[in-house]
C-alpha cells in the first residue's frame, strides 16, 4: 500500500471504492463530474431543438421560421452546441481525468463549484440575451455587428469559470503526483485530457483578449483584428474537442474491448504535436481575408506543415489498432476482420466509439484538411461546405464520443442503469446514420454555391434572381431529413440520460458474465486480459513482418489514405476550372 | 480492470530517456503550446495587419 | 509475499511504469512514415499552386476606410458608367484597369460589365459590416471587410450573367443582398441565360 497521506488529503470517508474498476473515487470530485455532465446535456437539449427548427427552415419547401427568428435560433444553436454543451462536458472530463482516473482527490472543490456557478450563470445570461432578441449577431458576433453588452459579459463569465476549472485540473495533477496517488507517468487517457486542457488555455486567453475589449466597446475594435483573435477562440475551442474526443477514444476502447496502447511514445508524440501546432489552424477561417498575407496563411493553415494532421493520422491508426490488438489478445475473432465482426456492436459505448472514429476521420478529417488549404478555400468559404465539414467533426466525432462515454458514465459514476435500453442500443446507429446523410448532403449543396447562414436561397426579396441548379432543392430536403433523424436521436439520447440520472434504477450488484439490461457489456463482461498477455503480445508482434500485430487496421487506414488522396486532388481539379484569381 | 500497485521500483530519474521526461513535463508543454501559438499565429498575424500598406486607392 | 508483476501490455487507462520511450513496431513506423510523406505532399501543394496554379487569394491588399472607398467607387462609376439596371449603375471599365465593388447593407454596387479573357484588378471592400463575396455560379468566395481593400487580379474565363451572393451574415436583410456581374464573350456579345457556359 502507499505511504500515509499528508494532512488535508481527505479522509477515507470522502472516497468510495468502485466495484467495477477497483478505483478509489473521491466523492466531492465525483459530484463535480455529475453537475457538469448534467448541465451539458441541458445545453444539448436546447441545441437539438434549435437544430430541428433550423433544418426545417433551410428545407425551402417547409421554410418554418421567419427571417429574424432563423438568425436568432442559429445564434442559439451555435452557442448552445459549440460552447455550452461541449465545454461543460469537457469540464466533466477534466474533473474525471484528474481525480477518478488517478485514484486522486479533487484538490479545490469549493473553487471548482464557484467556477461552475460562473459558467452556469454566464451561460444563462447568454441564452437569455439570445432568445430575448438582444444578440442577433450569430455565434461569431463579428464587429461591427453589435449585441447587448450583457451578451459579451455572459461569455466572459463563462470563459473565466472555464479557465478556473482548467487551473484546478492542473492543480489536481500536481497534488495527485505529490501524494503519490499513481506511479509512473500519467495514463494516456489523462495525457489526452492534459492536451485538451492546454489547448483550452490557449483558446480562453484569446477569448478574453477579444471579448473584453468588445464588451467595453471603448474604441471600435478593428474588424480584421477581431476576426483574427476571435477565431483563435472559435476554432481552437473545437481543437479542445478533438483532444478530448481522442482521449475518450482510448478510454472507450479500453472499456469496451480492452484496447491496448501499442506504443506510448508514438501516441504521446501525437498529443504533443496537437499541443504545439493544432491551434494555428484557426487560420482556416481567414484564408480569403484581406488582412493577412499568403505566407502567414500557408504556415498557419497547415498546422505547421501538417504536423497536427500527422498527429491525427497517428491516432487514426493507434486507436483502432489498439482495439484490434485488445480483441486478438483475448482470442476474440480470427482472420483479418474477425476482431471487428465479433466486437460488441450491441454496446452503445462501442458503436458510438466506432462511428465517432469513422465519420470524424473519413468525412470530417478529409474534408477539413482539403477545404482548409489556402486556395481550395476559395471555392468553399461561407458556402454550406463549411458547416458540412464541421458537423462531421464536432457532431459526428466529438459529440458521439461524448454520448458513448455517457453510456458508461451513467452506471459507473451515477450508479444507475441506462434507461430505455432497447432504444439506447440503437441510438448511436440512428444518430450516426442521420448525421452521415446530413453532412454529405449539406456539403453537396455547398459545392453548388449554396451559402451558409442564409435564410432564403429562393432570393424572393432580392433585386436580381438567382437560379440554383434544380437539384439543390432535393439535396437540401434530403439534408433536412438526415438532420431531423439525427436531432431526434439526440433528443432521445437526452431523454435516456435525464431519465437514467434522475429516475433510473439503481445499479446494485453485478454478476460478471451475466448480461443485464441497462448495463453496457464492458461492465458485465469486462474485457480483461490474461495473465500471460505480455507473452501473447510478443507472439503477435514477432514474425508478422510489415503487416504487424494489427493487420486489419492497417488495411483500413490504407483505404482511408486512398479516399483522402482522391478527394484532395479532385478538389484541386475543380478549383482549376474557375476564374483566374491572384 | 483493477489498478494493481506495481512492484517494480520507480526507475532513477537519470535512467528515464530525455524524450520521456520532456513529454511528461506538463508545464513545459503548456508554455511551449502558448508560445508557438502566440508567435506564429497571433503575433505574426497582428504584425501582418498592422503593417498593411495604407497608401491611397489606385 | 510476492505479488504478481504488472504486465507491460496495458490500456490507455493504466499508468505506464518505468521506461515507455521505446521504438515502435515496423508496421507502426511504416504508417507514420507514409503519413508524414503525405503531410509533405499536402503542404507542398500550396506553394506549388502559387507558382503554377491559376487561383490564389493573394491579391494586392491595403488598409482603407469606408469613406475613401465609397468616394473612389463613386468616381469609378462616374468614369465608366454605360447604363443602369433596376436603379443600379452598370459600369464597363477597360481591361487591365483597377475596378471597384462596394458591399453595403444590403446591396453590391456597381454592376460590372467585363470581358471574357481580360484581366482586371477587382477591389472589394465593405462600407459598413462584414460581407461575403460569393460569385455565383462560378463559386469563388472572399471575405469583404470594412477598412480593408482586397485587390484581386481577376480574369473571367467564362461569359454570362453572374450573381454576387452575400454569404456573410450582415443583418436582417442579408438574404436580399444580391449583386450582378455581366461578362461579355471575346466577341463582345452578352450571352442569354440559357447559353451560359459555366
Amino acid at each position: 500500500m502507499s505511504a500515509p497521506l499528508p494532512a488535508g488529503a481527505g479522509t477515507p470517508a470522502d472516497f468510495r471504492l468502485c466495484p467495477t474498476t477497483g478505483r478509489r473515487i473521491h466523492l466531492p470530485g465525483e459530484a463535480l463530474v455529475k453537475a457538469n455532465a448534467v448541465v451539458s446535456i441541458v445545453a444539448l437539449l436546447i441545441g437539438a431543438v434549435a437544430a430541428i427548427l433550423l433544418v426545417l427552415t433551410r428545407w425551402q419547401a417547409v421554410h418554418l421560421l421567419p427571417a429574424e427568428w432563423y438568425y436568432r435560433v442559429l445564434t442559439a444553436h451555435g452557442m448552445s452546441m459549440l460552447i455550452f454543451f461541449i465545454i461543460f462536458f469537457e469540464m466533466a472530463v477534466l474533473h474525471f481525468a484528474s481525480t477518478a482516473l488517478l485514484n486522486a482527490r479533487a484538490a479545490a472543490p469549493r473553487l471548482s463549484w464557484a467556477a461552475f456557478a460562473l459558467m452556469a450563470g454566464g451561460a444563462l445570461l447568454v441564452e437569455a440575451m439570445i432568445w430575448g432578441g438582444k444578440a442577433d449577431v450569430l455565434f461569431t458576433s463579428y464587429v461591427p455587428l453589435r449585441a447587448h453588452p450583457l451578451y459579451y459579459l455572459g461569455i466572459i463569465l463563462f470563459a473565466v469559470g472555464a479557465l478556473l476549472v482548467v487551473g484546478v485540473f492542473f492543480a489536481n495533477l500536481v497534488v495527485a503526483k505529490r501524494e503519490r496517488r499513481y506511479t509512473g507517468s500519467l495514463p494516456l487517457v489523462v495525457y489526452g485530457a492534459v492536451t485538451a486542457a492546454i489547448i483550452a488555455v490557449i483558446t480562453l486567453l484569446h477569448g478574453a483578449a477579444i471579448y473584453v475589449p468588445t464588451f467595453l466597446w471603448l474604441m471600435n475594435v478593428d474588424p480584421q483584428v477581431y476576426r483574427l483573435i476571435w477565431w483563435a477562440l472559435g476554432h481552437s475551442s473545437q481543437q479542445i474537442n478533438v483532444a478530448a474526443m481522442v482521449a475518450l477514444w482510448y478510454m472507450l476502447g479500453a472499456l469496451t474491448v480492452g484496447a491496448v496502447v501499442l506504443n506510448e511514445k508514438i501516441s504521446r508524440l501525437a498529443f504533443v504535436l496537437y499541443i504545439l501546432f493544432i491551434s494555428m489552424a484557426s487560420a482556416h477561417h481567414l484564408l480569403v481575408d484581406p488582412g493577412m498575407g499568403s505566407a502567414w496563411k500557408v504556415v498557419n493553415t497547415s498546422y505547421f506543415m501538417y504536423m497536427a494532421v500527422l498527429a491525427s493520422m497517428i491516432h487514426g491508426f493507434t486507436v483502432p489498432a489498439g482495439m484490434e490488438l485488445g480483441q486478438r489478445l483475448r482470442g476474440v475473432g480470427s482472420g483479418l476482420f474477425g476482431w471487428l465482426r465479433r466486437a460488441p456492436w450491441g454496446d452503445p459505448g462501442f458503436s458510438s466509439l466506432v462511428f465517432s472514429i469513422v465519420v470524424f476521420g473519413f468525412v470530417g478529417g478529409i474534408t477539413g484538411v482539403t477545404i482548409g488549404t489556402e486556395q481550395i478555400n476559395i471555392i468553399v468559404h461561407n458556402t454550406l461546405r463549411s458547416p458540412g465539414h464541421f458537423h462531421a467533426t464536432v457532431v459526428s466525432g466529438t459529440a458521439m464520443a461524448f454520448m458513448g462515454t455517457t453510456y458508461y458514465l451513467i452506471p459507473l459514476v451515477f450508479r444507475r442503469k441506462v434507461a430505455f435500453w432497447g432504444f439506447s442500443r440503437v441510438q448511436p446507429y440512428l444518430f450516426a446514420g442521420g448525421m452521415l446523410v446530413f453532412t454529405i448532403f449539406m456539403t453537396f449543396a455547398g459545392s453548388f454555391g449554396v451559402p451558409r447562414r442564409h435564410w432564403d436561397i429562393s432570393f424572393s426579396q432580392a433585386p436580381f434572381d438567382v437560379q440554383f441548379n434544380p437539384a439543390v432543392d432535393l439535396v437540401l430536403a434530403i439534408m433536412a431529413l438526415g438532420g431531423l433523424t439525427a436531432a431526434v436521436a439526440a433528443l432521445g439520447f437526452v431523454a435516456v440520460a435525464v431519465t437514467s440520472v434522475f429516475f433510473g434504477e439503481p445499479l446494485g450488484a453485478i454478476t460478471e458474465g451475466v448480461e443485464l439490461a441497462g448495463v453496457p457489456r464492458g461492465i458485465t463482461h469486462p474485457p480483461r486480459h490474461r495473465p500471460d498477455v505480455d507473452r501473447l503480445n510478443e507472439e503477435l508482434h514477432a514474425g508478422r513482418g510489415a503487416m504487424g500485430p494489427a493487420p486489419g487496421t492497417l488495411v483500413l487506414v490504407f483505404i482511408f489514405l486512398a479516399a483522402f488522396i482522391l478527394y484532395f486532388f479532385v478538389n484541386w481539379k475543380v478549383l482549376s476550372a474557375v476564374w483566374k484569381i491572384g | 480492470m483493477t489498478h494493481a500497485p506495481p512492484t517494480r521500483d520507480d526507475p532513477e530519474p537519470r535512467d528515464i530517456p530525455l524524450g520521456q521526461r520532456l513529454f511528461d513535463n506538463v508545464f513545459l508543454l503548456l508554455v511551449a503550446g502558448i508560445v508557438v501559438m502566440l508567435v506564429l499565429y497571433t503575433g505574426w498575424g497582428l504584425w501582418e495587419v498592422v503593417t498593411l500598406d495604407s497608401s491611397p486607392l489606385p | 509475499m510476492s505479488a504478481p508483476v504488472t504486465p507491460e501490455t496495458h490500456t490507455g487507462l493504466d499508468s505506464p511504469v518505468g521506461v515507455w520511450w521505446k521504438p515502435a513496431h515496423r508496421a507502426e513506423k511504416l504508417w507514420v512514415g507514409i503519413a508524414f510523406a503525405w503531410c509533405m505532399v499536402l503542404f507542398a501543394m500550396m506553394p506549388l499552386w502559387h507558382l503554377k496554379g491559376g487561383q490564389n487569394p493573394s491579391g494586392i491588399r491595403r488598409r482603407t476606410d469606408p469613406t475613401a472607398f465609397y468616394q473612389r467607387t463613386q468616381e469609378f462609376i462616374a468614369q465608366y458608367k454605360v447604363g443602369t439596371d433596376r436603379g443600379m449603375p452598370i459600369v464597363e471599365p477597360p481591361p487591365g484597369s483597377d475596378i471597384y465593388l462596394a458591399g453595403m447593407t444590403f446591396q453590391w454596387t456597381p454592376i460590372l460589365r467585363l470581358r471574357q479573357g481580360a484581366e482586371y484588378t477587382l477591389h472589394i471592400s465593405s462600407l459598413d459590416v462584414n460581407h461575403g463575396f460569393s460569385l455565383f455560379p462560378v463559386n469563388v468566395n472572399f471575405q469583404v471587410v470594412p477598412g480593408y481593400d482586397y485587390g484581386l487580379r481577376v480574369t473571367p474565363t467564362s461569359a454570362g450573367d453572374f450573381r454576387i451572393i452575400c454569404n456573410e451574415f450582415c443583418g436582417i436583410g442579408h438574404h436580399t443582398m444580391v449583386g450582378r456581374v455581366i461578362v461579355v464573350d471575346t466577341a463582345g456579345r452578352e450571352l442569354a441565360r440559357s447559353e451560359e457556359a459555366r
